[in-house]
């Protein structure tokens, strides 16, 4: 019971701090209602047993992108500054077509009877994770992560090419 | 799995390792050693290029996440070809001013989304399907928006950057469908498992979206005509070249691989959208002033004549499609490397700035006619052997008004590419381009696009060699 | 397990309504930034799929898990170059509104 109670909460708050996430006017709070809803998600994933992937959401997700999206606000915007609104027109037709993709896509999802396999679970904690983060045989996820290193630097020296100043003023504007 | 299982991967090790090579050179090269990158990371590139024609072993490795076949190789191959020609032709642009501070930055970018395009053609399961998808795309927004004193190319950045991600959560989403319905992400046992339940239809639309926004097919094409415009023409190139050749590649092996069993459903998807997306390309096509959008728009077309390919389902499509795809490597890259030379000399792009070319820069005109024929479909050049191949595969399959609607698509386009060629040949400037040299670099790309562009046309050659592998996929 | 009493089917439409909220949002913000936070709300809704249907449905393999891994992984590479773009564009326009950077025409 205590379950299903923990369980209306996170969600109220995840969909409540998403609508508000895409509405509001200022950019700040945008970001800080973004926050609410990674941190709720992550409460989900803790609800699961996904322990280590709650931590992940939350130093990456939580600590890691909202900070840094937190940081370029504060850049690039003044404090009072609002948010322009898109026309009437366009919010009308916005919403017009995802409501209707996601009336669609519910009554599709609902449908739908899921099969669970019925094998024996394996427990998704930590040893088991990291175990599969290593082994390279079926059900092993090296591969993945070592793709995912060449990702992480490629787009590391990326951004800093993108942001860095140059160096020699008479080129830059 | 030990040493000789890992030479299986050859591709993806030696351009890591090739990448690395270039980042760990650049840390101890200082002032005017910094140009030596440019030729080192050139030679080793070539050598991997070369290196990944030996004959190779197939297999798989990591329980099934990574497949090689000969197909595979081939595709990689056409790709690492058309990477070295751009290479090539971006060492002008690389060595002007502006660039100087960031050499080895671009070659470590393109070879990581090199990389990701690798892993992507090789993928046997969707999870290293996205991280290729994500390595191919995140740094070449990077790339994009390279020029710091352009806003055009941040915007160019920007762009590119935001329309991915949401093609890609878009494309995640159907991901998430397809593991809930059927238990698994690996190709071979999703296509065991994979029914035509609504929910099923649902998953693979959304699947199908996100990579339809990868290839730029109509409507997921809105991004396209300004990205191209606003990014350098080398970004651009490999944008529509590379970006675009392994997107085609990786949906043709994903739609026979993992969706084999609803191929009726997926041919009406893609019989409406390769209209749409030929008409539409040809049609905005036909108004573009600056040449960048101008290729944008006829590439969306050539994207649209790709699906003809795919369309039939059969493995005469797919050896028609890498062939289609080798033809409009070389033809593109020719193209795009007049484009390339023209602006790094002297900034101009727009169609009017190429009146009374052919006055300054003969061989470049001469060059960039070849291209513009090959594209139009003008026998005998590579371009008409690869519209023709595809047509007919499409037609063996009973696709005929498809194959109509093309033919009238095609010779629409003729007009269009005549345009240039007529600013260049017939048209008056009292200030045409003035003459210039290229350097040894750019020469070199052009000749070697234009040797292919020719000689894939003439002697049709490669098309037996590659028809030979892509039977043995199914 | 712990997650008797609530159906599968309550997770997947939390995703879905949070899917589309991110879409919407993609579709009527104006600023590149919150433009952004869209995006971020889809791959999390994405996630949330993926791991609910590994611990209902495949709790005897990780794949889920995993995949959700790698798309927190990837979003963050994306932000950070989308980001880097975002305040070099800040440089030269002084604004990061999409009307005001729309330099190309359509």
């Amino acid at each position: 019971m205590n379950n299903e109670l923990m369980f209306f909460m996170l969600s109220a708050v995840i969909l409540v701090f998403s609508v508000l996430t895409v509405t509001t006017r200022k950019i700040l709070r945008a970001a800080v209602y973004l926050l609410f809803v990674l941190v709720a998600t992550a409460g989900l994933y803790f609800q699961l047993n996904y322990n280590f992937l709650a931590a992940v959401q939350l130093t990456v997700y939580a600590g890691g992108i909202v900070v840094l999206i937190i940081f370029s606000i504060l850049l690039t915007s003044h404090i009072s500054e609002r948010a322009p609104i898109a026309s009437a027109a366009r919010a009308a037709l916005a919403a017009l077509v995802t409501v209707a993709g996601a009336i669609l896509t519910l009554i599709t999802v609902m449908q739908f009877t899921f099969r669970p396999a019925g094998i024996p679970p394996i427990s998704p904690n930590v040893k088991n994770v990291g175990r599969a983060l290593v082994s390279y045989g079926t059900d092993g996820y090296a591969l993945p992560f070592e793709a995912i290193s060449i990702l992480l630097l490629a787009a590391m020296i990326g951004a800093i090419v993108v942001a860095r100043k140059e160096s020699n003023n008479q080129s830059t504007k | 799995m030990t040493f000789h299982n890992i030479l299986i991967m050859r591709h993806e090790l030696l351009l890591t390792i090739v990448m690395l090579l270039v980042l760990i050179i650049d840390l101890f090269a200082t002032g005017n050693n910094r140009k030596l990158i440019i030729p080192i990371a050139l030679i080793l590139f070539l050598t991997v290029t070369a290196i990944g024609f030996l004959p190779a072993q197939y297999g798989q490795l990591f329980g099934g996440m990574y497949i090689t076949s000969g197909t595979t190789i081939l595709m990689k191959n056409v790709l690492n070809i058309a990477v070295f020609i751009i290479l090539l032709q971006s060492v002008a642009w690389l060595k002007l001013e502006e660039n100087k501070q960031k050499l080895a930055e671009y070659f470590v970018l393109i070879l990581s989304t090199l990389i990701g395009m690798n892993f992507m053609i090789s993928s046997g399961d969707f999870l290293m399907l996205y991280i290729g998808l994500e390595t191919a795309t995140i740094p070449l927004a990077a790339l994009a928006a390279y020029t710091h004193h352009q806003t055009k190319s941040a915007e160019a950045g920007i762009k590119l950057i935001l329309s991915s991600a949401l093609s890609s959560g878009i494309m995640l989403y159907g991901i998430s469908m397809v593991y809930g319905t059927t238990g698994s992400v690996s190709f071979a046992e999703v296509a065991l498992q994979w029914g035509n339940a609504p929910l099923q239809m649902l998953a693979f639309l959304f699947f199908f979206a996100g990579m339809a926004f990868k290839i730029s097919l109509v409507p997921f094409h809105l991004w396209t005509a300004d990205v191209y415009e606003g990014a350098p023409v080398n970004v651009t190139s490999y944008l529509s070249v590379v970006s675009k050749g392994s997107a085609a590649f990786v949906l043709m092996l994903v739609l026979f691989r993992v969706f084999p069993s609803i191929v009726e459903h997926w041919q009406k998807v893609l019989y409406a959208i390769a209209v749409l997306t030929m008409t539409v390309g040809n049609l905005f096509a036909l108004r573009q002033q600056n040449l960048k959008r101008f290729l944008a728009f006829s590439s969306i077309a050539q994207a649209g004549f790709i699906l003809l390919g795919i369309i039939g389902a059969s493995p005469l499509g797919m050896s028609t499609v890498i062939f289609f795809v080798l033809a409009y490597v070389f033809t593109n890259l020719a193209a795009f490397g007049v484009i390339s030379a023209v602006s790094s000399a002297t900034g101009k792009e727009n169609m009017a700035d190429y009146n009374g070319l052919y006055q300054t820069n003969p061989k470049l005109s001469l060059l960039l006619m070849l291209a513009l024929f090959s594209l139009a479909g003008i026998p005998p050049v590579a371009g008409f052997f690869g519209k023709f191949f595809l047509f007919a595969s499409a037609a063996s399959k009973g696709f005929y008004w498809l194959v109509f609607i093309a033919v009238v698509n095609a010779t629409v386009s003729l007009y269009y590419y005549l345009l240039p060629v007529k600013a260049m040949f017939i048209n008056k400037n009292e200030q045409p381009v003035p003459t210039f040299r290229s350097d040894f670099y750019m020469k070199a790309g052009l000749l070697l696009a234009a040797a292919g562009t020719l000689a894939v046309g003439m002697l049709s050659i490669g098309y037996e060699y590659i028809a030979s592998f892509s039977y043995g996929l199914q | 397990m712990m997650t008797q009493g609530i159906p599968l089917y309550y997770f997947l439409i939390i995703s879905t309504l949070m899917f589309f909220i991110g879409i919407f949002g993609f579709l009527t913000r104006r600023n590149l930034i919150t433009m952004l936070m869209s995006i971020e709300l889809v791959l999390n809704s994405v996630n949330i799929n993926f791991v609910a249907f590994n611990s209902y449905l495949f709790p005897h393999r990780m794949q889920g898990q995993f995949f959700s891994l790698i798309v927190i992984a990837v979003a963050a590479a994306e932000a950070a170059v989308a980001i880097a773009i975002i305040i070099n564009i800040y440089r030269n326009f002084r604004s990061i509104e999409t009307d005001k950077v729309n330099e190309m025409k359509y």
